[in-house]
């Protein structure tokens, strides 16, 4: 294997461009990974629901913020053709006051299956005034059995249990059951005000009536013959209906920060690929004579060119080796709060892009193979 | 039988006002088994009749006959072929891969032609072991003297047992006792065989070791 020899015999030239490729690829990662990050660190909790789709009050733009479910829309949505089971999902915003370094988060109130919670820490049941917390609250000092106390609504939780990947809009989330959401979600809308000297009180029973066996919105697990699209016509149109993958990338500015994260992925893929072609365009220039000696003994371009293939592949495995270890290492000095975020499955994708592209880069030397003539072999500049 | 036939060749570069004539209509013929020695003082077209023969370069006019067949090279792919078939080159420069042992140098032009299998690893051993260099099979470029680079050199240009074998400058970087050793070498090896060897030198001492001479001086046989 002819690739491999020249690699081996040149370790310490080959070595260091495999380590320049590496911190590339390396870089390619982390961007990733922090690309990754700020989107789960966006929607981890909203695209994770465990449903096939998601339903909204019509005409607010998937907003879990806005949305409004009555009990009764619930019902109907429950009882709606080719739904297997639904349950309620409640939003409210929350801070906590309690903790050392106090922190804004999200309440998520769930009408059942907890178990979807990936639970890294204590328990994945909260009980009323129970609450499992997303792990990056750790941070802020949450601890297993605090009881962490909500401002300015002045109501307190219990921490039963720490989740992983569940923030949202890069906070926090706690999850609590539905009947604890509710007495959240009314007192944050109500707020301090019922406090102010000399005004209207609130008809907190109103209130509470209208918010009580009502969500946000509702996840729904459907028949396993019917599409989302076929579940939306169903209900007639009352109700704005999506994928959690939908909803995760619809409002909070998603579609614009996607753009520029895609952007930010492509970009660095790109200045990788050129770097690497531009390493072997380097190292092809560097060993034109060999090569102009390798078609004088009657080598075709195709076997030069394949010689360079191979040696790309190798070189861009190794560093890629590299990468993903640099890469890992960064990621375990990385707190839980930061974007940052490992997906296997996006790497590979990543892999991919870069041996593409180290290919596609390698087209640079192929010209520079095409254009070395064998007579230069033998040729010193005489006629 | 006449091996090699070169035929009224010419070879011009540039057009009109910039033409340069490096062959002039030269014609040779050269036997199975015979050494030709090409000499001309620098810019004779030594080289350039040697990279015709070689398939490298084109000749403007006139043609190369091996064994009485016109060798046609539409393409560079047909021009490789023609090479790894017919023609081992010795260079000046060696041009030895320095990345691999002398006995895999040699395997190299196995390797180009997709071939390698044990009767060519044998062979290899065997053309190592004639030129001398049996204990040196391992040892990469850089651990070989001049003379055993040279020498590997031409076992490599041996390997596909070419018809025709061009040998550029033997003596350029050897002192005369070896660059006479060498071409001896060379020349015993033919010797017996369906091959025949172009030599190109612009060093008078190596005519003595040549079978017939041809002298080069602005493209022209003289």
């Amino acid at each position: 294997m002819l690739a491999l020899k020249e690699l081996l015999g040149s370790k310490l030239k080959f070595g260091l461009i495999a380590l320049a490729i590496g911190l590339i690829v390396s870089l390619t990662f982390i961007m990733a990974a922090m690309s990754e990050g700020l989107i789960s660190g966006m929607t981890g909790a909203k695209g994770s629901l465990a449903a096939d789709a998601l339903v909204f009050q019509p005409d607010t733009f998937l907003a879990l913020e806005r949305s409004r479910l009555t009990a009764e829309d619930l019902d109907t949505i429950a009882t709606a053709q080719g739904v297997a089971s639904s349950y309620g999902v409640g939003h409210a915003f929350i801070s906590v006051d309690s903790a050392d370094q106090p922190f804004d988060a999200r309440a998520f109130g769930l009408g059942g299956e907890f178990e979807q919670l990936p639970i890294v820490k204590g328990s994945g049941l909260p009980g009323p005034g129970e609450a499992v917390i997303d792990i990056s609250a750790e941070d802020n000092g949450v601890r297993i059995g605090d009881v962490v106390h909500l401002t300015p609504i002045d109501e307190e939780l219990k921490v039963v249990g720490f989740t992983e990947g569940r923030r949202y809009i890069m906070m926090p989330v706690l999850y609590v059951d539905l009947p604890t959401w509710e007495r959240i979600y009314v007192a944050t809308a109500l707020g301090r005000m019922s406090e102010q000297p000399g005004e209207q009180l609130p008809d907190l029973n109103r209130m509470t009536e209208q918010v009580s066996g009502g969500a946000s919105i509702a996840a729904v697990h459907l028949d396993q013959d019917t599409t989302v699209e076929e579940f939306a016509e169903s209900l007639s149109g009352g109700f704005d209906v999506v994928t959690p993958a939908e909803a995760a990338m619809a409002g909070n500015g998603m579609p614009v920060m996607m753009l520029s994260v895609n952007a930010i992925q492509v970009v660095s893929l790109v200045i990788g690929a050129l770097v690497i072609g531009v390493f072997f365009y380097i190292t092809t220039l560097h060993k034109t004579g060999q090569i102009a000696a390798l078609k004088a003994l009657g080598a075709s371009n195709m076997f030069v060119y394949g010689q360079l293939l191979m040696q790309i592949t190798i070189l861009v495995a190794v560093a890629s080796a590299i990468g993903i270890a640099i890469t890992l290492v960064t990621g375990s000095f990385m707190p839980p709060t930061m974007a940052f975020d490992l997906q296997p499955a996006r790497w590979i994708v990543a892999l991919v892009a870069i041996f593409g592209m180290a290919y596609l880069g390698s087209l640079f030397s192929l010209r520079s193979i095409l254009g070395i003539d064998p007579a230069t072999a033998l040729d010193r500049g005489e006629h | 039988m006449n091996l090699l036939e070169v035929k009224e060749v010419s070879k011009t570069y540039g057009s009109a006002n910039t033409q340069v004539t490096a062959l002039d209509n030269v014609s040779f013929e050269l036997g199975t088994g015979r050494m030709l020695a090409v000499l001309g003082p620098s810019g004779s077209g030594k080289t350039t009749l040697l990279s015709i023969i070689a398939g490298l370069l084109a000749p403007s006019s006139g043609e190369i006959r091996i064994k009485g067949s016109p060798v046609s090279l539409r393409s560079p792919r047909d021009a490789a072929m023609f090479r790894r078939k017919h023609v081992g080159i010795v260079f000046q420069e060696y041009h030895l891969m320095p990345y691999l042992t002398a006995a895999d140098n040699l395997l190299l032009v196995p390797r180009i032609a997709g071939r390698v299998t044990g009767v060519e690893r044998k062979r290899a051993d065997s053309l190592l072991a004639e030129f001398g260099l049996a204990e040196r099979a391992s040892h990469m470029p850089s651990m070989l003297s001049g003379g055993e680079r040279q020498r590997v050199a031409i076992a490599r240009a041996l390997m596909n047992d070419p018809e025709i074998m061009l040998v550029d400058e033997p003596t350029a970087h050897l002192d005369t006792e070896r660059g006479r050793q060498v071409v001896e070498l060379v020349r015993s090896h033919i010797r017996g065989r369906d091959m025949t060897c172009v030599m190109v030198t612009h060093d008078e001492r190596m005519v003595d070791e040549a079978d017939e001479v041809l002298r080069l001086v602005d493209g022209q046989i003289v």
